[in-house]
């Protein structure tokens, strides 16, 4: 990112932004990464981002979780330890239900929180370098591709002529 | 902007037709079969609750998403609106209740002493049970009707008071509802089994009938949508249902779970004899109500591709209106009727008799203005939404 050349550009508000990305695309620029300060609806589809699969990972680790846990439970109180808890069989299904379904969900959780941090390679000692502080506060910035011959500074803002923004650098 | 739902004299037509032959049968059935009383009058309860439910659910849906000042549900508004207006009807049914008290609360006319009973005295009596009754319909009576009418009002003025004014009346429902709903559940189901009690009773109840209504506004988009109306509602407005539908099938299993573990974990007789009775006379009943309620929509809305697919939602809607018409015939049945239910003609032409009523009050009521309230300050919201 940072020996790359690439354009920003400023906007204060979501709508122009949006805008401008459809007609940024229309145009075949090549758009590395749209910073906003908040998500912003639409903008997924407006750059067709695939959609993400962390809900696949969820449910698969959901499913395991819950296999693991009633399956531990049920070797616990039939195989390895039996004990009789106010009168109930030892393989008493109904009360499994809660941790089952605490495993379903811890698994889940921490599956997805950990398969975001390793696909978007974020680790303990990760520096964050902002493009510019103002994306951290109020600003929105797309920032384009500048590497090739066509895409230039005065290009870009001819393309983006109509449309309000706060600063093309 | 204008587009009127027109109530066809063909719809109307098949409507009366099922609601006479669903009628007649039911009848026939009574004096072919003879099934006795206490079961003709749970099944008379059995859909008297289950049809004010989704009424009931729809208000719930209309005061919650409007006190939440939420956007999207804006376009679709008027469909819960139109299926409040079965309340009133609702409420002359549920007093036919009246000639079938002492076959169904065998509360109301014990005899020699019980001590459980007197004890229970003070709430459970007939004249104190018909005062609640009464309070209970009138309240939501007039405060669904001050909800609609007040939506209604913003399709000709563009006036805010109005959508304010709705919002406070949801904002007073919702108070009311809350502590109404448990109530007259304890009043109309669990007082059938006068000796035992559960106190996740209401909420139970009031989930079932939220997860209907949410069931019965998906079934009523696909039909409009199929008949050409409602062109707006696109896949984003579908999704958003479909995620509620999928929610609260899940929260329906989370209460009848908690209900079912502690009573089997704790053991007290007195409470275990509600599902030894459901256990050994109504197994399949017992086991097929979490089986359509939970599992089949679980798994099949779990994808968001499902969730989108209106014919794919309608299916399931349809499938959680039977689950739950089948939740309501285990709550009901094994406490009245005993070894004489069954689900046979009787129950099966009753409900088409109901079930033709309740969609000829919606279509009606539908009929009566446009599809869209013009000047709600959420439209434009709802036209662009994206989920």
């Amino acid at each position: 990112m940072e020996n790359k050349k690439y354009i920003s550009v400023y906007f204060d508000d979501e709508m122009p932004l949006l805008q401008a990305v459809g007609m940024l695309r229309e145009k075949n620029e090549n758009i590395i990464d749209v910073l906003t300060p908040f998500p912003i609806h639409g903008l997924d589809r407006a750059l067709s981002i695939k959609r993400s699969r962390i809900p696949l990972v969820g449910f698969i680790f959901g499913a395991l979780g819950a296999i693991l846990g009633f399956g531990f439970q049920a070797w616990v109180f039939t195989v390895s330890y039996p004990l009789v808890f106010g009168g109930k069989p030892f393989f008493a299904v109904p009360s499994f239900i809660p941790i089952t379904f605490e495993c379903t969900v811890l698994f889940a959780a921490i599956a997805m929180v950990g398969t975001m941090l390793i696909k978007s390679k974020l680790k303990p000692d990760k520096r964050f370098v902002p493009v510019d502080e103002n994306i951290t506060d109020d600003m929105f910035v797309i920032l384009i591709d500048a590497e090739n011959e066509k895409t230039t500074l005065e290009s870009v803002k001819s393309s983006l002529s109509g449309i309000q923004t706060v600063e093309i650098k | 902007m204008d587009e009127q739902f027109k109530f066809k004299k063909q719809y109307r037509n098949i409507l009366i037709i099922a609601m006479a032959g669903g009628l007649l049968i039911s009848v026939a059935a009574i004096l072919v079969f003879k099934p006795g009383a206490p079961r003709i009058w749970a099944n008379v309860l059995l859909n008297n609750q289950f049809f004010l439910g989704i009424a009931l659910g729809a208000a719930f849906f209309l005061a919650v998403h409007r006190i939440a000042w939420s956007g999207w549900h804006t376009l679709l508004q008027r469909l819960p609106d139109s299926m409040t207006t079965f309340i009133p009807v609702a409420f002359i049914l549920m007093l036919l209740i009246y000639f079938g008290m002492h076959d169904i609360y065998h509360w109301s006319y014990y005899e020699g002493h019980d001590a459980v009973l007197e004890g229970k005295k003070a709430w459970l009596n007939v004249p104190f049970f018909f005062i609640r009754l009464v309070f209970y319909f009138t309240g939501w009576i007039t405060l669904t009707w001050l909800m609609r009418k007040n939506s209604n009002a913003l399709i000709s003025s563009s006036d805010i008071k109005y959508h304010n004014r709705r919002k406070i009346f949801a904002g007073l429902f919702l108070v009311f509802f809350a502590i109404t709903v448990s109530t007259s559940s304890w009043d109309w189901i669990m007082s059938l089994e006068a000796h035992w009690y559960s106190t996740i009773f209401g909420w139970y109840v009031f989930i079932g009938m939220f997860v209907t209504s949410l069931a019965f506004i998906i079934l009523l988009i696909w039909f409009l949508k199929r008949v050409g109306y409602m062109k707006y509602i696109r896949s984003d407005h579908v999704h958003d249902l479909s995620i509620l539908l999928f929610a609260f099938s899940i929260f329906w299993t989370y209460l009848w779970f908690s209900q079912y573990l502690l009573i089997w974990y704790g053991h007290i007789p007195e409470e275990t004899t509600y599902f030894i009775k459901r256990l050994e006379n109504f197994r399949p009943i017992f086991y097929i109500n979490p089986c359509l309620n939970f599992i089949i929509p679980f798994f099949t809305l779990i994808s968001l591709k499902s969730k989108r697919n209106l014919d794919w939602v309608a299916i399931i809607a349809s499938i959680l209106l039977v689950g739950h018409w089948i939740d309501y015939y285990q709550m009901i049945m094994p406490a009245v009727a005993g070894d004489s239910s069954a689900i046979g003609v009787l129950e099966v032409s009753l409900t088409i008799f109901y079930t033709a009523m309740f969609i000829l009050v919606v279509f009606r009521s539908l009929s009566n203005g446009p599809l869209i309230v013009k000047n709600d300050p959420f439209l434009e919201e709802s036209m662009n939404y994206e989920s």
